[in-house]
């Protein structure tokens, strides 16, 4: 948005308090939806349950389309449509909210930048996994993505998506990676994540940010979502710390609340 | 070029705390030491005295009396250098030798530069970073000490050449440059603005000691790290976190507006990139190159910022400006008061910020939006300076010499393309002559000057009888 744009929607979404119809909007959670937009739709989950508003979560088979900027998950709220993680928590502080005032400058910047390290790294090596790896493609992803549509709409639409993903691969210099070369990044992007978590129970100590609810998605999407083989979630799986984490906000922000979400 | 580093002679050290195994602590980019079955004899750190004559081809094998002189040598470069240790070649703990060598191998990489003792040691005591594990590896058979020892032959590294007052125009060349620096590698570098001359066609480019070649700059630095140049040999595991998390930043924020101000838009790309790049290439690769790279850069930023129609690409660039400022403004806040980002030791990090800085900072662009905001960054323009004038001092001090560089092929070939201009203007007399007296329309006859206007008739008969 330009910045006239941009001050004018703050202007408007401060004016209303949050509605108590909020929705989501996602993929089809059973059949469509795939990893890397599961991971992306439970982190804005996660931010909006740490931050007390009330959303519904609507599964619809076009939400790709639906989404102003082509990207799940985005959040219809009075009557603004907001995308992604990103400008959804502005949109959010524009209301009053915020889980990063606490911050000093020096944390909010490292927050910045661990938030693009989970964006470059993980998210990454997730669309890697689900439209390069051959073995996964085939196997999960094309029967996934084409679901909700006829023959042969699902074929086209599939090698289409492909055909884009791989070309950005290129363009960031991961066409080349081999499929161990991205379980590698993987890991040592946990391996970051994990020392910077250390023993602490959120990454900015007591309060969780949006950082938390972040790798909170990726990592619980990782972890429970069934690949052809389990090679993602075993990088995991090697730091309990991170671990915990997880098993921490599901227990405190998802099943606490009476509604499970995370079936 | 260097006298051996005094630790490199020791065999009998003792386990150094900074060795491998001690690693636990820290952060590994890329594999581990240990996966370094470098060294096939348990003996060779005192061989890795080659340490001295870094970069020069070693023979594997080690006599004892070479041993014993060298060791000498070392024992004298040890006295030369290590000015404030002099017990450090007889030292066998491993804690001076290896704080030593770890404060050296993370200071500054030029001796030359800097006036204190200290970084005098750098040199020495890189080669003593790397023999600290090498002595650890004598105790625990595992050696990468033997790094240096076991270069056939140096590392070159190909890259473009400098300008702006900086030593490399491109990015990613600048990067790896001044990681090299800061690490003190023994590296032969070639400054060069021809990319088809660099052994994989792309430049940076790293020929390796066994003649591999590597060109993407991640894996060059990685390459590095494994030879011991590890400039981030120091850091804490928590520290190495954040370096992955904010070259991550620096990627996503700060790159495409980087390639953007350069390469796309119009005025930027016509006056100050194009200009350069078409001024350092030879002919014929001044014409179109450029406009491919021009090109390859677009598709690249396409690519990455998605897709979107054309009227929204004002706004797109709106987004994306205010982006990088705001990401210079975070840099700005982590870098604080401190003279690197982690101390006051360079590490990757810096290496990579000041690359994308000095670029910004020094290149005279006509539409510096981000320019303007980042010199109203003070302390990041405080940090640029500095490393400039502590590791390029001779590149960065001078505009105008650097001007000479790109200026050095030109003049080169400057006499070289006037000779051609004379040769080719030649070349087309003698043919417009060749064909005039071949065709006919001209004809020399050798007989008596009385004869020249019947010559002349002829020569016009002959035509007549042409047409």
């Amino acid at each position: 948005m330009s910045l006239v744009a941009e001050a004018f929607v703050s202007q408007i979404a401060a004016a209303e308090p949050w509605p108590e119809n909020a929705t989501l909007y996602q993929q089809l959670k059973g059949e469509q939806i795939l990893l890397s937009d599961n991971a992306a739709s439970l982190a804005v989950q996660a931010f909006l349950q740490m931050c007390n508003l009330p959303i519904k979560v609507v599964c619809r088979a076009n939400a790709e389309y639906m989404s102003p900027s082509g990207k799940v998950p985005f959040i219809h709220v009075g009557n603004q449509v907001v995308s992604e993680l990103g400008p959804i928590v502005q949109f959010v502080k524009a209301k009053g909210h915020s889980l990063s005032d606490g911050l000093d400058e020096v944390q909010k910047a490292e927050m910045k930048a661990y938030m693009e390290l989970v964006n470059n790294m993980l998210l990454t090596a997730e669309l890697y996994l689900q439209w390069c790896d051959e073995a996964t493609v085939g196997e999960i992803t094309h029967a996934r993505y084409g679901s909700p549509y006829p023959w042969p709409l699902n074929h086209i639409l599939a090698y289409q998506k492909q055909w884009e993903i791989k070309r950005k691969m290129k363009a960031i210099g991961w066409g080349k990676k081999t499929l161990d070369q991205v379980l590698e990044d993987v890991d040592q992007c946990c391996q970051a994540l994990s020392q910077r978590l250390g023993t602490q129970p959120y990454f900015f100590n007591k309060q969780p940010t949006e950082l938390d609810a972040l790798v909170f998605g990726h990592l619980y999407t990782i972890l429970t979502t069934q690949l052809t083989n389990d090679e993602l979630s075993e990088k995991v799986k090697n730091y309990s710390n991170l671990l915990a984490f997880c098993r921490r906000i599901e227990q405190h922000y998802f099943e606490d609340r009476g509604k499970d979400r995370l079936s | 070029m260097l006298l051996g580093g005094p630790p490199r002679r020791s065999p009998r050290s003792g386990t150094s705390p900074k060795g491998p195994q001690s690693s636990t602590g820290h952060v590994h980019f890329g594999k581990s030491p240990q996966t370094w079955p470098r060294r096939t004899r348990p003996r060779s750190p005192g061989l890795a005295a080659p340490s001295g004559v870094r970069g020069s081809t070693q023979p594997k094998r080690r006599d004892f009396p070479r041993r014993a002189w060298l060791t000498a040598l070392s024992r004298y470069g040890a006295r030369l250098w290590m000015g404030r240790r002099p017990s450090l070649p007889e030292a066998r703990g491993p804690a001076p030798r290896s704080a030593a060598a770890s404060r050296a191998s993370r200071s500054l990489a030029s001796p030359e530069t800097s006036p204190s003792p200290l970084p005098a040691t750098t040199r020495g005591a890189v080669a003593g970073g790397g023999s600290v594990q090498g002595r650890a590896g004598a105790q625990k058979e595992v050696f990468p000490g033997q790094g240096a020892g076991k270069m056939a032959a140096p590392m070159e590294l190909f890259c473009w050449s400098g300008g702006w007052g900086l030593p490399s125009v491109d990015l990613d060349s600048l990067a790896v440059l001044t990681y090299a620096r800061f690490t003190g590698a023994p590296l032969k570098v070639h400054k060069i603005s021809n990319p088809w001359r660099s052994p994989s066609g792309t430049l940076p480019a790293l020929r390796t000691s066994h003649g591999e070649v590597i060109s993407v700059p991640h894996k060059i630095i990685t390459h590095l790290r494994k030879e011991k140049y590890n400039a981030d040999y120091d850091l804490s595991a928590r520290q190495g976190a954040d370096t992955l998390a904010f070259m991550s930043l620096l990627e996503e924020k700060l790159l495409p507006v980087l390639v953007h101000t350069f390469w796309i838009d119009t005025k930027n790309y016509v006056e100050v990139t194009r200009k350069w790049y078409a001024e350092a290439m030879p002919f014929p690769l001044n014409f179109f190159l450029p406009g491919r790279m021009q090109r390859q850069y677009m598709e690249r930023l396409q690519l990455l910022s998605g897709e979107h129609r054309p009227e929204d690409e004002e706004e797109l660039e709106k987004e994306l400006y205010r982006e990088a400022r705001e990401c210079l403004t975070l840099l700005s806040q982590s870098l604080g008061t401190q003279k690197f980002f982690f101390g006051d030791a360079p590490a990757s990090l810096d290496a990579f910020v000041f690359s994308y800085l000095a670029l910004l900072l020094q290149a005279k662009l006509p539409n510096g939006k981000l320019q303007a905001h980042l010199r109203g960054l003070h302390n990041l323009c405080a940090y640029c300076t500095h490393i400039l004038s502590l590791y390029f001092p001779w590149d960065g001090a001078e505009v105008p010499p650097p001007r000479h560089t790109p200026a050095g092929p030109e003049t080169e070939e400057e006499p070289y393309g006037r000779r051609n201009q004379i040769l080719s203007v030649l070349a087309g007399l003698a043919a417009m002559v060749g064909y005039a007296l071949l065709s006919g329309i001209v004809s020399i006859q050798r007989a008596t000057p009385a004869r020249a206007p019947s010559t002349q008739a002829l020569g016009m008969a002959e035509e007549d009888e042409e047409e």
